[in-house]
């Protein structure tokens, strides 16, 4: 039983609670917020001091919830759950902080802050369940505020459509991913997350963890987003709020990543083996994919900033599909590290754009021009740091994760096809170069050329104070983690080899 | 199946009466057709409803109708429940107090509410 | 000479056995009975004023007294939770029967809460037509609404059709589920043509619920006809073991079982015999909407689950795979054509009909783990539903409520706390986890998977996934569009439909985080008596 972690998972909820009581002001609405996801991340950094390395699962707390259904409140972190919970409570508290003094035209602040705090409670819950239907429970809990999220806050005219998009994905992702659970369940008798994992599939046939894997696996694609089930995602990210986005880039999208790492592939090792192939495969066709589709968007005057970032993203992403479907340690490891440097870079560049569209009203390419640099220097300077560090510059935390995952592939575990892991090692370094390409031609777009006059006509600020509050902590982390990846690694290498049984 | 022979026996000669009627009625009967005879038979008074008036009819009919029903129930419980009293015992008097009252709560109910007055 | 000899055998009377019936183990059903008679002497012999408050307390105090008496004769089962038959074996008292009674009799005094309001019509009354004899439009009904009448004979039909719903599950013979089915609908054919606004719509749901249900009804005799001649007993019991070594000849038995089978379906509405549902949901008074739709589906199962499970056990193979057909086509159609309703109260009854589905898929598996999640579900379902249609009989403009989906945008700004229950419960309709409707469709399709109805599990779960859209959609609707500036406004009830959405709240959100204690009970309770 551990007090912390479920102050941790229940703090926000109750700061979203507290909204729900009438007559809390504008304001005040705006403080609470910040004041339960800076309580959240208190907990979530004392939960990492306490943290001990050489044990697995620890601040469990497992009580029996509904026995008839076989549902355990079974809650715990490990060194795989822990800097994701790290990195949702910060970039949640950071969106807080950057909510004080913005939030979207759209009505209710009150709303909007208690939405997203039900957010991270969806996410924190998501990274320390250890029941099979907890999971899901916490995995649903965060559809329905991003939904409302989109549907009411994002930008007009492109929300509806957005907002329905992502929920049907994900929804029905979800509901194939609940089929997968039952069917485990109906196997082996157990929800417990620890347990089959220790069980590394025994007592399922080979078929049963193939159809397993597919339903669990497609439900989490889609979260991922993996390519050819990512075309909600781009929709969703453009329409989405500043704080949307962040949340959704930072740590909606881990909650897939995780998903496979924590329950897909050491639960279902037959299945996993079966599929790990295609799940590189399409990775890699996302890395491809992604990019080129960021240039093209480049050389378009439509091309909308925030959808740049987003099909980055998708690049991003497949790198960590491509590390997990390696089935070895490194290529976790790189996957689990691709996660915590997308999570800081992406919320920094959502930011950043998020900054940029405020100040010109506009986030495409062509009304924006260029000559950032002459005009606002310092957010010019930033947008170029968030770039070379999305492009996996080394010394930055975007290199470590992509390294990892890529040098898995070059010696997949046995069992799977070296040569054909090579082949998607050559590609995705093809990936990394057009990466390099677009987010270098996206600094040129943006940053450089004659200052010339604003878009708008009003005089552009420059960085203000609040926003070097908010962006801050990113930056710091981006740097620390690119040079000192021991930090992270030390931490996730211990637990990514006991899940994978020590191999 | 031979269980089920006389039934359809039966059938067959219900159906053949009254194809045989119908047909014996047209080949052999006198053919002078007027208005009134092409009307439905209804015991000799006007036919209701009426074309014209909206085609309502009085309710008071189906009250009526209903509570003679009610009581020719009765009636067909009672009959079996008197031949077999004696072996029923004290049983069968109290289900039987408990249907006649039954019975005649709904009575009370349709005479309170003025179910029994013509206007 | 033989002719005189048949004669006196005639009519000789042989002696009979007296029959034994054991009042104390009927008795729940007996008090209900007891209340509906008294309520038509209240009718018939107590002055107008005086009639409304002592229906509503009899019939409150009736059903209050029958769910003591259930409770009793709960406590009474023997050890292993095994009931028995009584009536001559006409009547089971076991696990199931209790269980599913005392849900009824909650829903029952719910229900009646709700029937009684008085508040929210502007010109006074109840949902009730002042006088549905008159046609509709004519001067007369002006006149008794201008004189401001108001009937309470909904309060003894009411009760009648519950004796009908508490029998109906219980009953282990033919016959009397027979009985039990024509009790229940009846009084429900006329409720549904008394709505006081909308006189045509109502009248049009009457007949229309009676035409089809009088015809659903003449297949199920019809079937238990067949099996009759099949098996030589209407008795449940008997029928199971004939059927048991059912191999040939079995033509009887199995259009027996097909048509007492759509007689069932239809009273459950399950696709192809749901056409009715939505029409009737939308026409009838919507108090006595949320009584149907929430009582008439427990018991309907109730009746269902017995048939299959204890007449028909030894016929699985051959009901099993038409059944998995029906749930799968309920499931899919009433989430689908939802999608397209524009009226909340058609959208509720193709809500039903989905959940008419998702519940047949836990009585598909066919296990005593698919007995219990079956009657989990249906309390869970009962209450979520009784308390949606309460909440819509609040939500009013001039010309009674207001029940487009157009009307209910930016309800969310006017009235936060019905609005919000609201979503409480379209969140439950669409099982989302927390509410009662997660913790009911995870029982189901837990045992359904178990029960190896996989397939069903699975189109159950991608069916929820497609409900779930569009409950979000109405709740995008009511807090996120500006409302209307004619839109409706949210009447304030009085403590009775107050007490009513609280208990469907309870209930919810309850089942939703402590399922634990209810399904325990639904566990012990899960074993037919044979």
């Amino acid at each position: 039983m551990s007090v912390v972690l479920i102050l941790v998972v229940a703090a926000p909820l109750l700061g979203a609670a507290m909204l729900l009581l009438p007559g809390i002001a504008d304001r005040a609405a705006r403080l609470v917020g910040v004041g339960a996801s800076a309580a959240t991340l208190i907990g979530a950094v004392v939960l990492a001091c306490g943290f001990d390395r050489g044990r697995g699962m620890q601040f469990e707390t497992d009580v029996s919830w509904a026995p008839s259904l076989g549902l355990r409140f079974h809650l715990g972190i490990d060194g795989i759950s822990l800097p994701l919970l790290l990195l949702s409570a910060l970039l949640t508290l950071l969106v807080a902080v950057h909510s004080l003094w913005n939030i979207p035209p759209g009505g209710d602040s009150r709303a909007f802050v208690a939405l997203f705090l039900l957010l991270e409670t969806g996410t924190l819950g998501t990274f320390a369940a250890l029941d099979l239907i907890l999971f899901f429970l916490f995995f649903e809990v965060v559809l329905v505020p991003m939904y409302f999220l989109i549907n009411r806050w994002g930008s007009p005219g492109e929300r509806g459509p957005a907002s329905y998009k992502f929920i049907l994905y994900t929804l029905l992702g979800s509901a194939v991913m609940l089929l997968g659970f039952l069917l485990i369940q109906a196997e082996t008798g157990t929800f417990d997350m620890v347990e089959l994992a220790d069980r590394h599939g025994a007592g399922m046939s080979h078929g049963v963890q193939v159809l397993a894997f597919l339903a669990i696996g497609l439900g989490l694609a889609v979260k991922v987003p993996m390519w050819p089930l990512h075309t909600w995602l781009p929709d969703a990210h453009t329409a989405a709020p500043t704080a949307g986005s962040v949340l959704l880039a930072g740590v909606l999208l881990k909650m897939g990543t995780y998903g496979l790492i924590r329950i897909a592939v050491p639960m279902l090792p037959e299945g996993a083996e079966t599929f790990a192939p295609y799940l590189a495969a399409f990775g890699v066709v996302g890395i491809v994919y992604g990019s080129l589709v960021c240039l093209a968007l480049l050389r378009d005057p439509d091309g909308d900033l925030k959808r740049i970032i987003a099909y980055s993203s998708v690049g991003h992403m497949g790198f960590a599909l491509l590390g997990i479907a390696t089935l070895t340690p490194q290529g976790i490891n790189g996957a689990l590290f691709v996660n915590i440097g997308h999570g800081l870079i992406t919320g920094l560049l959502f930011f950043l754009a998020g900054a940029v569209k405020d100040r010109h009203d506009t986030a495409l390419l062509g009304r924006l021009g260029g000559g950032m640099y002459g005009r606002t220097p310092r957010l010019g300077a930033l947008v170029a740091f968030g770039a070379v560090a999305g492009l996996g510059l080394p010394g930055l935390a975007g290199f470590w994760g992509e390294l990892l995952a890529m040098y898995g592939a070059y010696e997949p575990a046995a069992g799977l096809s070296t040569a054909g892991y090579r082949t998607f090692l050559a590609l995705a370094g093809l990936g990394t170069v057009l990466t390099a390409a677009y987010m270098l031609g996206l600094v040129r777009r943006l940053c450089m050329g004659p200052a010339g006059e604003a878009p708008t006509g009003r005089p552009e600020v420059d960085v203000t104070g609040r926003e070097v509050v908010v962006w801050t902590p990113l930056v710091a982390l981006t740097l620390l983690a690119g040079l000192w990846p021991a930090t992270v690694l030390a931490i996730t290498d211990p637990a990514v080899r006991a899940l994978m049984g020590g191999s | 199946m031979n269980l089920y022979a006389p039934i359809l026996v039966l059938g067959g000669i219900a159906l053949a009466f009254g194809v045989v009627s119908l047909v014996m009625g047209a080949l052999t009967g006198p053919k002078r057709y007027n208005r009134a005879k092409l009307e439905a038979y209804e015991c000799g008074i006007e036919p209701t409803p009426q074309p014209i008036g909206g085609g309502r009819f009085p309710v008071k009919y189906y009250l009526t109708a209903m509570l003679f029903i009610v009581f020719d129930i009765e009636i067909v419980f009672l009959y079996p429940w008197a031949v077999y009293f004696d072996s029923l015992g004290m049983f069968g008097l109290v289900e039987m107090a408990m249907f006649v009252a039954a019975v005649f709560v709904a009575y009370a109910y349709l005479w309170r509410r003025g179910g029994l007055e013509w206007d | 000479m033989s002719m005189s000899t048949a004669a006196t055998a005639t009519l000789a009377v042989t002696k009979v056995d007296a029959p034994t019936i054991e009042y104390g183990k009927l008795s729940p059903i007996l008090i209900i009975a007891g209340v509906a008679v008294v309520g038509v002497l209240i009718e018939a012999f107590l002055p107008r004023p005086a009639r409304y408050r002592a229906q509503l307390t009899v019939a409150l105090v009736g059903m209050i007294a029958a769910f003591g008496a259930v409770v009793w004769l709960a406590r009474d089962l023997p050890d292993d939770h095994r009931g028995s038959v009584t009536a001559m074996g006409a009547v089971a008292v076991d696990g199931p029967s209790l269980f599913l009674q005392g849900t009824l009799l909650l829903i029952g005094i719910a229900s009646v809460l709700l029937i009684g309001e008085r508040r929210l019509e502007p010109a006074g009354g109840d949902a009730f037509a002042p006088q549905a004899a008159a046609a509709p439009g004519s001067q007369q009904e002006k006149d008794a609404a201008a004189a401001g009448w108001t009937q309470t004979e909904v309060y003894p039909l009411t009760m009648f059709s519950l004796v009908g719903m508490l029998l109906f599950p219980a009953a282990n013979d033919l016959l009397m589920m027979f009985v039990a089915l024509e009790i229940l609908s009846l009084p429900l054919y006329l409720l549904c043509g008394l709505a006081r606004r909308h006189r045509l719509l109502s009248q049009e749901a009457a007949l229309k619920y009676f035409l089809l249900g009088a015809f659903s009804s003449a297949f199920f005799l019809f079937g238990v006809a067949m099996l009759y001649g099949y098996s030589g007993s209407v008795s449940l019991d008997k029928i199971g073991v004939a059927s048991a070594g059912a191999m040939d000849n079995d033509a009887l038995l199995l259009i027996g079982l097909a048509m007492v089978a759509v007689g069932l379906l239809f009273k459950v509405g399950a696709v192809p015999f749901h056409s009715w549902t939505p029409d009737v949901y939308q026409g009838a008074p919507t108090p006595i909407t949320g009584f149907m739709a929430a009582a008439t589906k427990v018991a309907a199962f109730g009746a269902m689950m017995r048939f299959f499970y204890v007449a028909l056990p030894g016929m699985r193979w051959d009901w099993r795979p038409v059944m998995i057909g029906v749930a799968i086509v309920t499931m899919v159609a009433g989430a689908i054509i939802a999608i397209t309703q524009t009226d909340v109260k058609r959208l509720l009854a193709y809500s039903s009909i989905a959940h008419a589905g998702f519940i047949l898929t836990g009585m598909i598996a066919m296990s005593d783990a698919g007995v219990s999640s079956t009657m989990f579900y249906l309390v869970a379902y009962g209450f979520v539903t009784l308390g949606a249609f309460a909440v819509v009989t609040l939500v009013r403009d001039a010309r009674g409520e207001a029940t487009h989906l157009s009307h209910w945008a930016g309800l969310g700004r006017r009235s936060p706390l019905v609005a919000g229950v609201f979503a409480l419960f379209l969140l439950a309709f669409a099982g989302i986890p927390l509410t009662s409707g997660f913790s009911g469709k995870f029982a189901v399709f837990q045992a359904a998977a178990r029960g190896g109805a996989g397939s069903l599990v699975v189109v159950g779960v991608l069916c929820s996934a497609v409900a779930a859209f569009f409950y979000v959609r109405v709740i995008v609707l009511m807090f996120f569009s500006e409302p209307k500036v004619d839109g409706p406004t949210v009447v304030v009830p009085s403590v009775m439909t107050t007490a009513a959405i609280a208990l469907g709240v309870a209930v919810t959100v309850v089942l939703g985080i402590l399922p634990q204690p209810v399904l325990d009970l639904a566990d012990k309770a899960a074993l037919f008596v044979h």
